[in-house]
């Protein structure tokens, strides 16, 4: 299994790069280096993607997030800093080793596609198949098995002017998916999709992702769509990395001000879920006065019915019925307030209070461990660092 | 301002190249001449028609029915207006600049793309290349590349790059760069991309490049043709020099012609070659539905149309090149078992001849087969070179069309029986039937029947074209089509049973002396003057076989001697000719010897120079037309090859200068050409004046009153509005003019000299005349214009034009010692005023591209001026 590391990665468009990033390291900011004509695009961004992982990268336009992804596979070098993938460093690779490496094992989806308008759907699908030197029958026979992957079964033969902009995204999807690589790079993938067909999309990867375990590095500027996707998401602004977490950390304790704007208008009700925002089965607890028992990736939105009937926590259980924790109704009004901070949430028992303190500093160590998650050995899709204790 | 040297650095520049990188020019020139007649030899070896079969299947096949018909009409059209040779020499040089500037062009254009740098640096180049007037950098191309086609290769091909670079350029750069990142990101190395990725999308805009390039080629055919380039543009160019606007237009048509193919096929075949374009056409297809307009063949089908018609066409030029490739026969020990074929019609004369052909030819150890043939395919197998020789041609007039049609792949061994006649002829007992008009209401009497001969002879043609519609005749008779031998039969029939009967004939013929007849007169002249019977070969049977074709060029025969013969076969009777002609020869002891001598070699000068072809270039003026085809036509019988260029002054002086040329006829020396002399005297050798005196002078038209004399022009410049039309300037005539002639004569205020070219004063004053008004124009003598117009030469009583110039001879300055028998010969050339006039006169009646019969016919009545200006 693969693994990405990005180690202190700097990125200096114009004169004398290296200077720049001299200054930047003592602490210059990005505006006194736009006055020397120079743009730092990237500062000083280091992350660990684990292996199956989905990691978003999300950020408005203009903070980096494009260029960061083209560093992962070398389209550009890194002024500063390495890029470390399965254990090879790329950023020391010559340029054909790199070409091989892009070939083999890291594959890219584009936001405008980028299909070429030359190939029918199946070489298209092919392409990197060809690029890697693979015989004629056989990347066509493994084509068509990641066209039906993609959910494009029988549109073998057609053109890519033919098919709509999601069926297109899907050859884009299908072109990457066809070489077999460890590592998926998608840069805004779905952005240029309208609403309906985007949520089918990303509903898509995620069935994928099940059976297929990648390794995607996943750009966005659409935090619902971060929210959905990620395992972990990096936001980004002015070329640095301002958090890096999973979706409830960012929601629920946003590193600064910026982040919390940035999270102002998300639908936590949606993105936050039961297991998220459970507290502990308080000892007096009855399971059969539940109003009702949900799975922990229930939508918040969905506990409002439940709870607003009896006064009673709603349950939160495992498939197998285990008990994992209650979600009170003070709890689920507290979350949906603006910009969770852990000590104005008077809902919170003094026992809440320590664990989520306890939590908190586990979800910091798990950064720092890359210990693996759970994620990707079971069949839930999403499975929330903040778990019963 | 200091002035800066800019010009002499050029000059110098051109210098050291010419002495220091000779070598690499002689290899491009190699390469071009080599690929030029690569391609021409492909374009010219097969019929017209067939070649023309080809490009309309392959317009089938690109865009359709309707293209495949046009594009056949088109080319069909060339070659009805003989210009096919020429289309297909232009066509060559076209392909081949194409070729090249895409050789060099498409590269140049993808390694722009990738280099922001390389495109800074290209792209003024390009500018440059593209706006640099033609005629700056043809002197060089001929400097560097000698006249011809390369010079017109190199020229087409400056001028025809630039868009070839800039739409690749072009096409690359604008192909999404997002596609060219996906490929980057898949780990497609930069080469594959370019081909996997950038050239198929950027292919239509590369296409749109190659038909740029095409089209600017073409454009720039004309100007090719002022440097001695064959084809379109030297027949324009030759067109514009005379004036003849018609003719000009004619080749200008042809030009059009393979413009539009060219153009057409080209984009076609840029939508075709694209995947996109391909998909586009088969939705539009789909579209429409399927009928016979838009129907094209699928490629397999074209390309079996094309190799057909190649077989057919490859299959007739193997056996034109197979027989070429005999070896040279030794003039000692004549013949050797080798084999000539002569092809004959069934004909009496040309029985009688080519009989006698054999004999001689079988005695002098040749192998004869002898192929008796109708007269059309005759010609064709001659052409082909299937048939080595025949000797039964009555030109000009019979078998003008053959002539017309073949000549080009034939050699004119020359007449051997003079005047003969085609008439229409009555037994001598029809009294009162002399002349044709004679037979006009008198049909009742022929049973409106004119016994005629095979068809496909050229004198039935005639008859029925042209001397029945004069006589209006065409109505009343009936031209009954049949051979030779039945219109005899039927002649014996009716003689025997004094029946009226009408019938075809020509003299000689041993009817009329068979029977009594009466050739009807011809007083409109509408059968033509009498013909000569000629003797024609394939192209290059004299080259060949010199011993056969000197045999061949010599032979003459009295009218009583083919008459004997012929009657002697005819009694003799079909199976046994050759015998006739062994008892003939018996009874005519030394005809043998004197019709094939043995000891004589080959008519060179001894010294082998006539194997070594000689470069004459020739201005399109009429005395240089007259001498130089005069000298062609002399030297051919001397066993000489001239290769005739026609080209520009300036051409021509660097040409002779560099040594491409050997030879020019009319330089205008010591003043109006003075100029290039002046620049390259050092290389040229003055063979001396063969005319003179010349003069220079201005000329007004005779209805301008009062002005006589240079000084009459005084006072006038309102009358003329104050211009003197000049020609190109720079010309000696020009400085002369400018310098010495108005300031002379105080006009120099009054009058400005308008620069411009010969063609254009000629029009100028054809213009001015047509609508009297007054003009002056330069003018010189001799000149045409004298005897088209009235002019006046205003006098110059101060000569301050000079003394006149006289006409020289000019050479290469190696000449001399290459060529010394004809140094000899040039330097004691002189041709009277009034040889000079007729001659002219002879090749403006006989009219554009008959110059060499016009020089044939003067010379018969000048039989004495071959073997002055080469004597044996």
């Amino acid at each position: 299994m693969s693994r990405l590391q990005a180690e202190d990665l700097y990125k200096v468009f114009g004169r004398r790069p290296d200077q720049a990033v001299e200054k930047l390291r003592h602490g210059a900011d990005r505006e006194e280096l736009r006055a020397g004509g120079t743009t730092a695009a990237v500062i000083d961004a280091s992350f660990t993607v684990e292996p199956g992982q989905i990691f978003v990268v999300m950020g408005l336009s203009g903070s980096g997030k494009s260029t960061l992804l083209r560093m992962l596979n070398g389209l550009l070098e890194p002024t500063a800093g390495h890029v470390r993938f399965d254990g090879q460093d790329l950023t020391a690779l010559s340029p054909r080793d790199l070409r091989a490496v892009r070939s083999k094992k890291i594959s890219m989806v584009f936001q405008h596609f980028a299909l070429f308008p030359h190939r029918s759907v199946m070489e298209n699908a092919a392409y990197g198949l060809e690029v890697q030197g693979v015989p004629r029958k056989e990347r066509e026979k493994r084509a068509i098995e990641a066209l039906r992957l993609a959910g494009l079964a029988g549109w073998e033969k057609s053109w890519p002017d033919e098919l709509s902009g999601g069926m297109q995204q899907r050859v884009g999807l299908a072109r990457a998916l066809a070489t077999d690589a460890d590592l998926l790079l998608m840069d805004e993938s779905f952005s240029a999709l309208d609403p309906l067909i985007r949520r089918d999309m990303q509903d898509q990867l995620l069935e994928l992702q099940k059976t297929l375990k990648k390794t995607i590095v996943f750009i966005t500027h659409d935090l619902n769509e971060a929210m959905r996707l990620g395992d972990r998401i990096a936001v980004m602004r002015d070329g640095r990395i301002v958090q890096i977490g999973t979706a409830e950390d960012i929601l629920v304790r946003p590193a600064n001000d910026y982040v919390a704007s940035f999270i102002q208008d998300v639908d936590r009700s949606r993105v936050l879920t039961a297991g998220a925002i459970m507290t502990d089965v308080p000892e007096d607890y009855v399971h059969g006065d539940a109003p009702a028992t949900v799975t922990e990736d229930t939508p918040v939105i969905e506990l409002f019915t439940p709870c607003s009937t009896v006064g009673v926590a709603v349950a939160v259980a495992d498939k197998s019925g285990k008990l994992l924790g209650v979600v009170t109704r003070e709890r689920l009004l507290g979350v949906l307030g603006e910009a969770i901070q852990p000590a104005e949430q008077p809902s919170l028992t003094k026992t809440e209070q320590a664990e989520q303190a306890e939590q908190t500093e586990q979800a910091e160590q798990t950064e720092q461990d890359d210990v693996p998650t759970p994620r990707g050995e079971g069949d839930e899709p999403v499975e929330k660092v903040i778990t019963g204790a | 301002m200091p002035r800066i040297p800019f010009g002499n650095w050029v000059n110098s520049v051109v210098e050291w190249l010419l002495s220091h990188a000779a070598w690499l020019f002689d290899f491009f020139k190699n390469v071009f001449n080599g690929a030029y007649d690569g391609i021409n030899w492909v374009l010219q070896a097969p019929q017209p028609l067939i070649l023309a079969g080809i490009f309309a299947v392959i317009a089938f096949w690109l865009r359709g029915t309707v293209a495949g018909v046009l594009t056949f009409v088109g080319f069909a059209f060339i070659d009805s207006l003989e210009l096919w040779d020429h289309a297909m020499m232009t066509l060559s040089l076209v392909l081949v600049a194409t070729i090249i500037a895409l050789v060099i062009s498409v590269p140049v254009g993808i390694w722009a793309a990738r280099s922001n740098r390389v495109s800074a640096v290209v792209r003024p180049v390009l500018d440059f290349m593209q706006t640099l007037p033609a005629m700056i950098y043809l002197i060089p191309a001929i400097l560097f590349f000698g006249s011809g086609a390369p010079a017109g290769i190199v020229a087409t091909l400056i001028f025809a790059l630039a868009p070839g670079v800039r739409m690749t350029e072009l096409g690359i750069r604008q192909v999404d760069k997002e596609l060219v990142e996906a490929a980057d990101a898949f780990g497609d190395t930069p080469r594959n991309t370019l081909f996997r990725v950038q050239l198929p999308l950027a292919l239509p805009s590369i296409m749109a490049g190659v038909n740029q390039v095409i089209m600017l080629g073409l454009s720039m055919a004309a100007i090719a043709g002022m440097v001695g380039s064959e084809g379109l543009g030297a027949d324009v160019n030759e067109a514009i020099g005379q004036l003849n606007v018609g003719l000009g237009s004619e080749s200008g048509v042809a030009i059009v012609i393979l413009a539009i193919y060219l153009d057409r096929m080209t984009s076609a075949l840029g939508t075709q070659a694209s995947p996109m374009g391909r998909r586009a056409l088969a939705k539009v297809r789909a579209a429409h539905g399927l009928t016979v307009w838009n129907y094209r063949p699928r490629p397999a089908v074209a390309v079996v149309g094309v190799v057909v018609l190649a077989l057919v066409a490859g299959g007739m030029g193997m056996f034109g090149a197979a027989t070429t490739q005999a070896p040279v026969a030794d003039a000692s020990n004549v013949g050797k078992g080798k084999k000539i074929s002569i092809g004959y019609i069934p004909w009496d004369e040309g029985v009688a001849s080519t009989f006698l052909w054999k004999e001689i030819l079988e005695e002098r150890g040749f192998q004869v087969e002898a192929k008796q043939l109708d007269a059309g395919p005759l010609y064709t197998s001659l052409a082909s070179g299937q048939v080595d020789f025949e000797t039964d041609s009555w030109l000009p007039t019979t078998h003008a069309q053959y002539w017309k049609k073949y000549g080009k792949q034939l050699d004119d061994l020359g007449a051997w029986y003079g005047q003969t006649s085609l008439e229409l002829s009555v037994p001598a007992y029809m009294k009162g039937i002399d002349s044709l008009d004679d037979l006009k209401g008198k049909s009742a009497t022929f049973d409106g029947k004119i016994t005629g001969i095979e068809s496909s002879a050229g004198m039935m043609g005639l008859l029925k074209d042209k001397v029945l519609k004069e006589y209006g005749l065409d109505k009343e008779y009936r031209v009954v089509d049949s051979s030779t031998p039945a219109m005899l039969a039927q002649l014996k029939r009716a003689y025997a049973k004094k029946q009226p009967i009408v019938t075809t004939l020509w003299s000689p013929h041993w009817a009329y002396s068979d029977y009594k007849l009466k050739k009807l007169k011809d007083p409109k002249g509408a059968w033509g003057k009498g013909d000569g019977v000629h003797t024609l070969s394939r192209k290059g049977f004299a080259a060949d076989n010199p011993e056969v074709g000197a045999w061949l060029k010599n032979f003459r025969m009295t009218e009583k001697q083919l008459t004997s013969l012929e009657a002697d076969i005819n009694k003799a009777g079909k199976g046994k000719q050759q015998d006739a002609v062994k008892a003939w020869l018996k009874a005519n002891p030394g005809v043998v010897d004197k019709l094939a001598p043995v000891k004589k070699s080959s008519t060179a000068g001894g010294t082998g120079e006539a194997a070594r072809p000689v470069n004459v270039a020739w201005f399109p003026w009429d005395e240089d037309v007259a001498v130089t085809y005069l000298w062609k036509r002399v030297l051919g019988d001397r066993g000489y090859k001239l290769n005739l260029k026609q080209m520009d002054v300036g051409p021509v002086y660097t040409g002779l200068g560099s040594g491409d040329l050997d030879v020019n006829f009319d330089a205008w020396l010591p003043y109006a050409q003075k100029n290039y002399w002046d620049k390259h005297k050092d290389n040229l050798k003055d063979l001396g004046s063969w005319y003179s005196p010349t003069s220079l002078e201005i000329a007004v038209p005779s209805y301008v009153k009062g002005v006589k004399s240079l000084e009459d022009l005084k006072g006038k410049g309102k009358t003329f509005d104050g211009k003197i039309i000049g020609i190109e300037p720079g010309t000696g005539e020009m400085n002369l003019l400018k310098k010495n002639v108005l300031p002379g004569y105080g006009l120099d205020k009054e009058y400005k000299v308008v620069d411009g070219s010969t063609p254009a004063m000629l029009a100028e004053l054809k213009r001015a005349y047509a609508k009297k008004q007054p003009v002056a124009v330069v003018l010189w003598s001799p000149h045409w214009a004298y005897s088209q117009y009235q002019l006046n030469k205003l006098t110059d009583s101060k000569k301050l034009f000079g003394e006149g110039n006289t006409i020289r001879t000019i050479v290469n300055k190696g000449f001399p010692s290459k060529y010394p028998q004809l140094t000899k010969w040039f330097k004691n050339f002189k041709m009277s005023e009034s040889e000079l006039g007729s001659l002219e006169a002879e090749i403006k009646k006989r009219g554009q591209g008959h110059e060499e019969q016009a020089v044939d016919a003067w010379l018969k009545t000048h039989k004495d001026v071959a073997d002055r200006m080469a004597p044996q």
